[in-house]
């Protein structure tokens, strides 16, 4: 998925899809931007970083512009983004590109 | 005779002057650097491939949801090429802008002003504001706002989100104003724009029974809006003609044209 993942949210009433994107800024930080495919801000849903032992790594949320950004940790890492309802947007850390 | 009469006919009258902005996919599932090909051509048939000058203007908007909308030049990425038709060869531009102008998710309108081009046959200039979108990701963002150019074809519906079979909608607008019973034609990108050696697909997709299938003509209704059917795979023209009545390049008259690119997608699995 090259650092793109959305997720069908069918049992959520609204009828659309969370959406996340990271990419690597080149500068030891990656930014991650988060949206809905109906165009809605996902400002303030909640963005974390985990290591592989599920060590929470880093804890923020998307913010007012639709982007979230943080420094690249050291070893391998997970992004999840928690759009509710149980519904989870993941990308590894290994597809997260320039 | 009968064949190079009707070659004749066809080249003269039929064939509508067609700003393309190609890239090939509208829809991305994830960021790429987007080739571009900038060729002014007949998508059709491709009998005639002109001369294109250097763009007045050409840039992409980008927007993502709510966001404010950025624009980018593009101008810098301009190469000149010569472009090979079918049977002719022209002046045309490449671009191949890096990834990072079209790294985020959302809509990337592209806009493209080219020069005033000189149509001996009807002794006036002919320039055809274009516009292409792209999405990436899946997000919206924009495609249904005017962006306030002189003229545009304003979208109903996504350019970049259509199935085969499906119906594309648009509102034709000169000034911030919808154009009444606007002259719109249509034409289907037969031919496949080949970036990598920088021509047409020899081979059309289809073949038109008749001159009127060529380019279809179309008028706006009352409110200035269009509709158009998508029946097969590919891109779709639409080009709004002669927008803004009046207007002079170099002493000739100047038909200001609007161009919009739809992209209809094929349902599988």
């Amino acid at each position: 998925m090259l650092g793109v993942a959305l997720l069908m949210s069918a049992a959520v009433a609204h009828a659309h899809n969370a959406i996340c994107s990271c990419f690597d800024n080149g500068d030891d930080t990656i930014t991650c931007e988060g949206g809905f495919s109906d165009g809605a801000t996902a400002a303030g849903v909640p963005l974390r970083v985990f290591d592989p032992s599920g060590k929470v790594l880093v804890e923020g949320a998307i913010g007012k512009d639709g982007t979230f950004k943080f420094a690249r940790p050291k070893g391998p890492f997970r992004v999840e983004m928690n759009a509710g309802e149980g519904h989870v947007v993941k990308i590894d850390g290994r597809d997260i590109e320039k | 005779m009968l064949p190079l009469l009707l070659g004749i006919v066809l080249c003269s009258t039929a064939q509508a002057h067609f700003q393309l902005l190609y890239t090939p996919q509208a829809a991305l599932g994830e960021s790429a650097a987007l080739p571009l090909a900038l060729v002014f051509s007949h998508p059709f048939d491709n009998g005639f491939t002109m001369d294109m000058g250097r763009p007045e203007a050409f840039y992409v908007v980008h927007q993502r949801g709510e966001g404010e909308p950025k624009t980018t030049d593009l101008m810098e990425y301009l190469q000149p090429i010569e472009w090979k038709g079918v049977d002719s060869k022209a002046a045309a531009w490449l671009a191949n802008p890096p990834r990072s102008v079209t790294r985020s998710l959302g809509d990337y309108t592209f806009v493209l002003k080219p020069a005033p081009y000189y149509e001996a046959q009807e002794d006036k200039y002919i320039q055809q504001i274009t516009r292409t979108m792209v999405n990436i990701g899946g997000i919206p963002g924009g495609w249904d706002q005017p962006m306030g150019l002189p003229v545009e074809i304003v979208p109903l519906d996504k350019p970049y989100a259509n199935w085969v079979g499906g119906v594309f909608r648009a509102v034709v607008m000169a000034n911030g104003k919808p154009v009444p019973h606007a002259e719109v034609e249509v034409e289907y990108l037969n031919h496949e724009p080949q970036i990598d050696v920088r021509r047409f697909d020899p081979q059309g997709k289809v073949t038109a029974p008749q001159g009127s299938f060529v380019t279809l003509s179309i008028r706006a209704d009352a409110q200035g809006q269009v509709m158009i059917g998508l029946p097969r795979a590919g891109w779709w023209g639409l080009c709004a003609l002669d927008l803004d009545d009046g207007l002079k390049h170099q002493g000739k008259e100047l038909s200001l044209d609007a161009v919009l690119w739809v992209q209809a997608t094929d349902m599988v699995k």
